[in-house]
């Protein structure tokens, strides 16, 4: 049966039909026995099985995991109001544990093994690269990634869509923003990201967007494992510049703030989205924090009006994360299983992996929900969430705030 | 610059050394090459976590608590992990301590879940300004703190009867047990010591960043430190660890993050190849 | 450094001759071949049930299957690779290496270079990827010169870090950021281009590097290696020459590593640098000692039960969760940090009650039951 994972989608569909009329003569059946099923694709009369891959453990786990626990969290939710169309949605995690080889693995495991409609997360830009071959051979359609390799969205692959800001977004508005709110002509800025992947991707991004503006960016790598931002910010000390931009992970963009601080260079900064948690904020503490944010196409729980949070909020509360409700992670998941809830119901009543595929591809839109910008596809453009904003943290109230709305700011996304 | 990568080096190779200090300790007892320091490290940023966030316990008494759990934690590793092992070849144990770290961070991770925590207790964090030089008030204590714990610790291997038992004890297994010294009690003293050597260090690092699993990492640092100056020596580890402290910051001040680890392991390749028992060991088998 | 300790820092002594005496190996042939048979057997017929996952047409659960895919099986066979070299080195010439990784690396920058960057056919940068493994094998076999035990231990180890920082340096300079992306692999006009394929494309490959290695411990020079380790003196003062033994032994090795390395970087279709972490190279480590040290047999079993167990654990736990009741909670909430606690829990348990590994402690049951019997 699951040879047809490899074969053709037509052979696929007789195995579905015959298997269905086997399971009728043999008079398995009810009523009910006439609804449709696909196992092959994840789809079965009552349930839809739906693939989720995130580091719960190793160094990514600390954002990843959150992310696992808001797409979950949102989909008990769906379920609690009866699901689609008559089906629950059952989340099937794997943990990658930062590492590519597992990736591949839970790819596979979700083409054939514990065949699943589609799947999400992918959090890991590497093992996403080396991902790209096995997706156009299985199938499996990848809706709403918690981080988008360049390698999957460039040329337009109908298999994958984004789930979350890009880079490039997240350096144009920051640059665009500071640049605008500072009022400079030609900035001088200073990109602190990790030497890794998706670090030097987004220092190019960085120089990108400065040049436009006619100023320079300089870049000052740091290790994952570091234990001092020292040289660091000597050399932010050396670059003197009017702004700064953080990539990292929650503990080297603290040791960055905190010597910053310890060495007086007081300038704004701004820090990719993975990095809007409140731990950071608290742990900088009031001094190193108040000038720090950062770029985001999610609103956190407290930045975004009551009505648009109550049901995140309720949830959270319910499933025992009440502490995760405001960390950005956890609402990019709960943005991205709304996603799929939404792309699963335009399927309709016989969902397949085809068809999914067929409703994303052809032009998608998910209007701003209070709690992230729009979402578009094209057949042309499947990065999705294009619009950030800045966003900043009151220590009095202990709230995010966001400097105005998504559309404010979208003058500076291209 | 020169001056402040030095400094700063100084202050981080302080702990590193604090670390190194307790792994030497455990090396010189058992020759437990003890691939579990990092995580026990680890276990002193979430202790501080647990007597200071959670249980809310005033500064002097969270440290006690700290300190005696620490002690109970390596006694407790030596009877589980550690004892049934003795008088098996060096891999194994190896092995050992690497599945204990494996065990420590699942626990830790379902104890505290995976988001790192922010840790924050009494000690200063302010700045220390000297010309040009800044240095943070929290890596300095730090630095004394770990000072201050190695002459301690000097003290006592050389002074207190318990520490010349130890060290006689690490000299020769035999003749110690000839001479009716309980080796057991002697190897349980040393883990209780290098895993409270292990904790301060975790307590420092966790509040200079996090509270995280991944500071394990950081505390493997301690390794080349302890090899670069000697696994059998005290001193040796203490300078271990400040030189792997300077290192780190003049790689990557002067060329980059990323090549920090060459220059660590370039020495220790060069240090094994000339000189295997390090800068301060003395001269044993091991050679060919 | 007293006696004790001597021997604590020297080798561990593996009981177990690799050669049965030849009285009891005539009486078990007629068995041995069908054993043979049957495991042949299995082995060809098991990634269709994985594939399919049905036993001759019965339809069996993900869980009846252990949760284990085919994928999951060839990643296997290529830690097989590198598992089985580490013991044979362990096994022959008494030394440990914790640069495993490295050489995974460094068959993965040679394949890069010849395949990725010069074009040349996939079974061209195979053979690229062994001559490189051998020849940093003996580089890095230089150190067992001078040094010995927990020493050279480390030195491999910091020769890990430096061929990682090269392996880095490499990727920056010559290819993306995200990698180092391979071409797909072929075999003339036959593509490797499914699981089933991979599959019996490695299997003949671990059989034969199996094979090879026994039949090299087995042998004229591996013999001589055993007496190295067991008496380095009297082995010298016997003619032997030590060193080249040695370096030979380490060159062999690292060849069937580096050879894996490549595979692994061609089935992944992409690697990064982060892939070769000191945790891969300690999980060869871990292999070996749990399956058995000093055999080839440990080598295999060890991989297996090191890539497949947490997958197994994930599954049930899995189970467990769903059927409710107190731990069901915790099962859900931390299921990879209950199969990781669990798994570090047997490894230690295994350490402390069977210190010779699996195979070790199977061969000691045999010997229990069939007193006699051939270990």
């Amino acid at each position: 049966m699951a040879r047809c994972a490899d074969g053709t989608h037509a052979a696929r569909r007789f195995l579905a039909v015959a298997g269905a009329a086997l399971s009728l003569s043999l008079g398995f059946s009810s009523s009910q026995a006439l609804a449709f099923e696909s196992p092959q694709d994840g789809v079965y009369e009552d349930r839809i099985d739906w693939g989720v891959t995130g580091d719960m453990s190793g160094p990514a786990a600390g954002s990843q995991h959150p992310w696992v626990k808001g797409f979950q969290s949102r989909m008990h939710l769906v379920n609690e109001k009866g699901g689609i169309n008559g089906r629950q949605i059952n989340v099937l995690a794997e943990d990658t544990r930062y590492d590519a080889p597992s990736e591949r693995i839970a790819y596979e495991k979700f083409a054939s093994q514990t065949p699943v409609l589609g799947m999400s997360g992918m959090g890991n830009s590497s093992a996403q690269t080396a991902l790209v071959p096995m997706i156009n051979r299985l199938k499996v359609p990848v809706v709403g990634t918690y981080t988008t390799a360049k390698a999957s969205v460039e040329p337009t692959n109908p298999l994958i869509y984004g789930g979350f800001c890009g880079f490039k977004q997240m350096a144009q508005v920051g640059v665009g923003h500071f640049a605008n709110s500072l009022k400079l002509d030609k900035p001088k800025v200073a990109t602190v990201h990790l030497d890794v992947a998706s670090g030097v991707e987004f220092n190019g991004y960085m120089d990108e967007a400065v040049k436009k503006l006619g100023g320079t960016n300089v870049s000052i790598p740091i290790k994952v494992v570091a234990a001092d931002a020292t040289p660091q910010v000597l050399a932010l000390l050396d670059a003197k510049p009017d702004f700064v931009a953080i990539h990292g992970v929650a503990t080297t963009s603290l040791l960055v703030l905190k010597a910053m601080q310890q060495y007086g260079v007081d300038v704004p900064s701004f820090a990719i989205t993975y990095l809007g948690t409140p731990s950071v904020y608290q742990s900088v503490g009031e001094a190193a924090g108040k000038n720090y944010h950062f770029v985001s196409c999610f609103t956190p729980a407290s930045a975004a009006s009551p009505e648009a949070a109550a049901d995140l909020i309720a949830q959270a509360e319910k499933d025992g994360h009440g502490a995760l409700q405001d960390d950005i992670n956890f609402v990019a998941g709960w943005v991205v299983a709304g996603l799929v809830a939404e792309a699963i119901t335009e399927a309709g009543e016989e969902p397949t992996r085809e068809k999914l595929v067929e409703i994303l591809n052809d032009g998608f839109e998910l209007p701003a929900s209070g709690l992230s910008s729009k979402l578009v596809y094209t057949s042309k453009d499947h990065e999705g969430l294009k619009v950030l904003q800045p966003i900043g943290y009151d220590y009095a109230t202990k709230k995010f705030k966001s400097f105005g709305d998504y559309a404010d700011f979208e003058q500076y996304v291209n | 610059m020169l001056v402040q990568f030095l400094l700063t080096g100084l202050a981080l190779g302080s702990i590193y050394g604090l670390v190194a200090l307790g792994f030497a300790v455990i090396y010189k007892a058992e020759r437990v090459f003890n691939f579990a320091q990092g995580i026990l490290m680890v276990c002193g940023a979430y202790l501080a976590y647990t007597a200071t966030t959670q249980l809310g316990l005033p500064f002097p008494v969270a440290v006690i608590v700290i300190i005696a759990a620490a002690a109970l934690l390596g006694i407790v590793i030596q009877f589980l992990f550690i004892r049934p092992l003795s008088g098996q070849p060096l891999l194994p144990v190896i092995m050992i301590t690497i599945a204990l770290s494996i065990i420590l961070k699942a626990l830790i991770e379902i104890l505290y879940g995976v988001q790192p925590k922010p840790l924050a207790t009494s000690l200063p964090t302010g700045v220390l300004i000297l010309g040009d030089v800044r240095l943070s008030q929290l890596n300095l204590t730090a630095a004394v703190v770990s000072w201050v714990c190695m002459g301690v610790f000097f003290a006592f291997f050389r002074f207190t009867k318990a520490g010349l038992l130890m060290r006689a004890t690490a000299d020769s297994h035999e003749a110690a047990i000839l001479s009716g010294v309980n080796v057991n009690r002697i190897n349980a003293g040393a883990w209780a010591i290098g895993t409270i050597l292990a904790v301060i260090g975790g307590v420092f690092l966790g509040q200079i960043q996090l509270a995280s699993t991944e500071l394990e990492h950081i505390g493997l640092l301690a390794l080349p430190a302890v090899v670069i100056g000697g696994l059998q020596s005290i001193p040796g580890a203490i300078v271990g660890g400040i030189l792997v402290g300077v290192i780190e910051q003049l790689a990557s001040g002067y060329i980059s993050p990323k090549a920090r680890d060459v220059f660590i392991y370039i020495p220790l390749l060069i240090m094994l190849l000339v000189r295997p028992w390090g800068l301060f060991g003395n001269r044993e088998l091991g050679r060919v | 450094m007293t006696s004790v300790s001597t021997s604590r820092t020297a080798m561990p002594i593996d009981e177990f001759a690799p050669s049965a005496p030849a009285r009891q190996k005539a009486a078990a042939r007629p068995l041995r071949w069908l054993w043979l048979a049957v495991a042949a057997a299995v082995l060809v017929y098991l990634p269709f049930v994985l594939h399919d996952r049905a036993i001759l047409g019965y339809r069996l659960s993900n869980i009846q299957l252990l949760n284990v895919g085919l994928a999951q099986l060839n990643l296997t066979l290529i830690a097989v690779l590198g598992a089985v070299s580490l013991n044979y080195l362990t096994g022959c010439a008494g030394l440990v290496s914790i640069g495993h990784a490295a050489f995974f690396a460094v068959g993965a920058m040679a394949a890069a270079a010849t395949g990725a960057q010069l074009g040349l056919p996939f079974l061209v940068s195979l053979v690229a990827a062994l001559i490189a493994g051998a020849a940093a094998g003996v580089l890095a076999g230089l150190p067992s010169l001078r040094v010995r035990g927990l020493y050279f231990v480390l030195s491999t180890m910091a020769l890990h870090f430096i061929v990682v920082f090269a392996f880095s340096e490499y990727q920056y300079a010559a290819f993306d950021v995200f990698g180092i992306s391979y071409p797909q692999p072929a075999i003339g006009p036959f593509a490797l281009d499914s699981a089933l394929k991979w599959y019996f494309f490695l299997l003949p490959i671990v059989v034969l590097c199996c094979l090879a290695c026994n039949y090299s411990l087995k042998h004229r020079e591996g013999r001589a290696l055993l007496a190295v380790r067991d008496n380095e003196q009297a082995a010298s003062s016997s003619g032997i020459d030590v060193r080249v033994l040695r370096l030979k032994a380490f060159a062999f090795s690292s060849a069937i590593a580096s050879l894996a390395g490549a595979l692994q970087a061609y089935y992944l279709t992409t690697v990064s640098t982060e892939l070769y972490s000191l945790n891969l190279a300690i999980s060869f480590i871990a292999m070996i000692i749990i399956g058995g040290m000093g055999s080839i047999a440990g080598g295999v079993v060890g991989a297996l039960v090191w890539l497949l167990l947490p997958s197994v654990l994930t599954g049930f736990a899995g189970e467990l969760g769903a059927a409710g009741g107190g731990l069901a909670k915790i099962f859900v909430e931390h299921r990879p940090q209950v199969v990781n606690l669990i798994f570090g829990s047997l490894v230690a348990v295994l350490l402390i009650f069977a210190p010779g590994g699996i195979v070790g402690a199977a061969r000691k049951l045999t010997k229990l039951v069939r007193p006699g019997a051939e270990a």
